[in-house]
């Protein structure tokens, strides 16, 4: 039997940023609906190979496909209509909305109104609104954010604000969901939370699901597959249970650790 | 009876008051307004006409500066193509004072594409710098094409009957310049609260996060510029009508510093805020002259006679004393006001 063709497919991809080589050939298969980690130390260029899927950077080398499309010929914006959402690993809310008004900006590219039909907000523009409203509301509830809903996001504590940027990224309807250091920062209860809406989202509304992670209890507990990288370079890929077990990952861990 | 406190469907949630009461308020201050022409003397009802003007004007430099968060400097550029759109329109070719007041928009948001596109790469101050000399050059290039503008000779604005409504008392200037006040104000509230105004200030608070949610940076800029040029422009055009002869003067570096102050202690991204920021540095120029003048002496013929060194130096003190101490401008005081009334007595400490 042939294997389905992977969702996301990442071949040979470097990158160098001037003197420094952050990534030197990865190729990685993402399964239609699988829950994949990256990891591997600070600086190993997991942040980075986020931003080539994202169009944020160039690659210097290689390709990336996504459904079987190249996504190397389109531009950021382009992601969220593709299905391709993302959060960052530091904070990038909008600051100065509430946590409905960020949620409503991640619709954006499911929304139509224009100009003029939001300067007359007549009968279409207000039923998308009100449509674009619930849809925002069902997520708020998803994420069990209700108490928080109309408060300024900057107001909110860390957890919540890394909560309210999942949400906005869902928002944008994700067939495939890049997560950047979502739990790391933090507590015990808040990171089973998230680990908890992860599984849902991929068991429920068949999400695939891409994380970088450092906490190794939920990279180890829901990942089905799991990458590591040293220095931009692939080390290993297999289950949880293989990359435990990887001799070479360990050697790089504790490598890392006694450094 | 309902009395509308709770919501009932996601209709409801996104309505633009959803509050019977503050639609009575906004209702007796459009009441105000309408019956002003017979309340008060006509020199009262001019100044109201004014403040209205810069108020359109304050409302469409907030959209780029303040929601879109791309400092424009080019203001008093953008208000007299506008104005001299709308004087050649009527006055060389004849057009009914709607058709040029639409003229005037679209004529200064296409030149808006002139400082928009440099926008897509400049930042901060580089950004006002290139605005900056867009007007200068805006002004230059009017005294230079004498043929079309009169040049620095001038050039007198009709205000013709239109569908056999006159024109040209005080009281029909001020009910034109109140419609489309109203038009703009409402306009503008609404497209804030819908998919282009989330996007505008999205790409201010975060540009990449904001390309993320599909928003096409390039095009969303240029937007801002465009829309907020359009209304500069019917800004402009009032300008035109309303004083009925044109020169540069009109258009000098000070009044792009002006709008700025404007939407500044309004608080920047607020409609409510643009206009009552216009309100008040409209006002505040005569008033402090008035101050000075009761003083007397050496005071009153310094008030009397430097009156663009008085706006610059009031300009330059109202901008720093609310970045130091109010950041978030008047809107933010109005708002804590009417939590202060709506709680009380609980807001009593
Ligand atoms: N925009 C950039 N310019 C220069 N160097 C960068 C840039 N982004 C990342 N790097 C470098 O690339 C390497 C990988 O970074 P990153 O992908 O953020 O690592 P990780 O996310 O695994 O911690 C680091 O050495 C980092 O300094
Ligand atoms: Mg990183």
């Amino acid at each position: 039997m042939k294997a389905p063709t992977p969702i996301l497919s990442i071949r040979d991809l470097s990158k160098r940023f001037g003197g420094v080589q952050a990534l030197s050939g990865v190729t990685v298969d993402i399964r239609q609906n699988e829950i994949a980690s990256f990891i591997g130390p600070n600086g190993a260029g997991k942040t980075t190979i986020f931003n080539m899927i994202c169009r944020i950077y160039d690659p210097t080398s290689g390709t990336i496909s996504f459904n079987g499309k190249d996504l190397l010929r389109h531009r950021p914006h382009h992601l969220a209509g593709l299905g391709i959402g993302r959060t960052f690993q530091n904070l990038a809310l909008f600051r100065h909305g509430t946590v409905v008004e960020n949620l409503l900006v991640g619709m954006h590219a499911h929304l139509k109104s224009g100009v003029l039909d939001g300067a007359l907000f007549l009968g279409r523009t207000a039923r998308e609104e009100a449509q674009a409203r619930e849809e925002v509301e069902r997520i708020i509830e998803f994420l069990e954010i209700e108490e928080i809903r109309n408060q300024p996001v900057a107001m909110l504590p860390y957890g919540l604000q890394k909560r309210v940027e999942l949400g906005r990224a869902l928002a944008t309807r994700p067939k495939l969901l890049l997560l950047d250091e979502m739990v790391s920062g933090m507590n015990q209860e808040e990171t089973e939370d998230i680990a908890r809406f992860v599984l849902d989202l991929r068991d429920e509304l068949n999400m695939t699901v891409i994380m970088i992670e450092h906490d190794m209890n939920v990279v180890l507990d829901i990942s089905d597959t799991v990458h590591v990288l040293n220095f931009g370079v692939p080390i290993a890929s297999g289950t949880p249970a293989e990359v435990a077990g990887n001799p070479t990952v360990i050697e790089a861990y504790l490598g890392a650790a006694h450094a | 009876m309902r009395t509308r406190t709770y919501r009932e469907n996601y209709r409801e949630l996104t309505e633009l008051l959803p509050y019977r009461s503050s639609w009575n308020w906004y209702a007796l201050l459009l009441a105000v307004l309408v019956s002003l022409p017979f309340m008060v003397p006509t020199y009262v009802m001019t100044y109201v006409t004014l403040i209205l003007i810069a108020a359109v004007g304050a409302v469409g430099l907030n959209i780029v500066t303040g929601t879109a968060g791309l400092i424009s400097l080019g203001h008093a550029g953008f208000l007299a193509i506008g104005a001299y759109t709308a004087g050649i329109a009527i006055s060389t070719y004849g057009w009914p004072i709607p058709a040029a007041i639409l003229a005037a928009g679209f004529v200064s948001a296409a030149a808006s594409l002139l400082v928009g596109v440099p926008s897509l790469r400049l930042k901060g101050l580089y950004l006002a710098i290139t605005t900056l000399a867009f007007s200068i050059i805006v002004v230059h290039l009017i005294n230079q094409w004498e043929g079309l503008t009169g040049g620095s000779s001038g050039m007198p604005v009709g205000r013709p009957d239109f569908l056999g409504i006159p024109m040209r008392s005080p009281a029909s200037m001020f009910y034109l310049t109140l419609v489309i006040a109203g038009l703009t104000v409402l306009g503008t509230l609404n497209l804030l609260r819908s998919r282009v105004g989330r996007a505008w200030a999205a790409l201010r608070d975060y540009d990449t996060a904001a390309s993320m949610m599909g928003i096409n940076l390039v095009r969303y800029k240029l937007l801002a510029f465009a829309v907020s040029s359009f209304i500069t422009g019917v800004a402009g055009s009032l300008m035109a009508l309303n004083i009925r002869y044109l020169n540069t003067d009109s258009f000098e570096l000070i009044v792009s510093i002006e709008a700025i102050a404007m939407i500044i202690v309004g608080g920047l991204g607020s409609v409510r805020g643009a206009i009552l920021g216009a309100t008040l540095i409209t006002v505040l120029p005569d008033f402090s002259r008035y101050v000075l003048s009761l003083f007397g002496g050496a005071l009153g013929s310094i008030a009397s006679g430097n009156t663009a060194e008085i706006k610059g130096i009031i300009y330059a003190l109202v901008i720093m004393l609310f970045l130091r101490f109010e950041p978030d401008g008047l809107a933010h005081q109005w708002n804590r006001t009417k939590r202060f009334w709506s709680d009380w007595p609980y807001s009593r400490k």
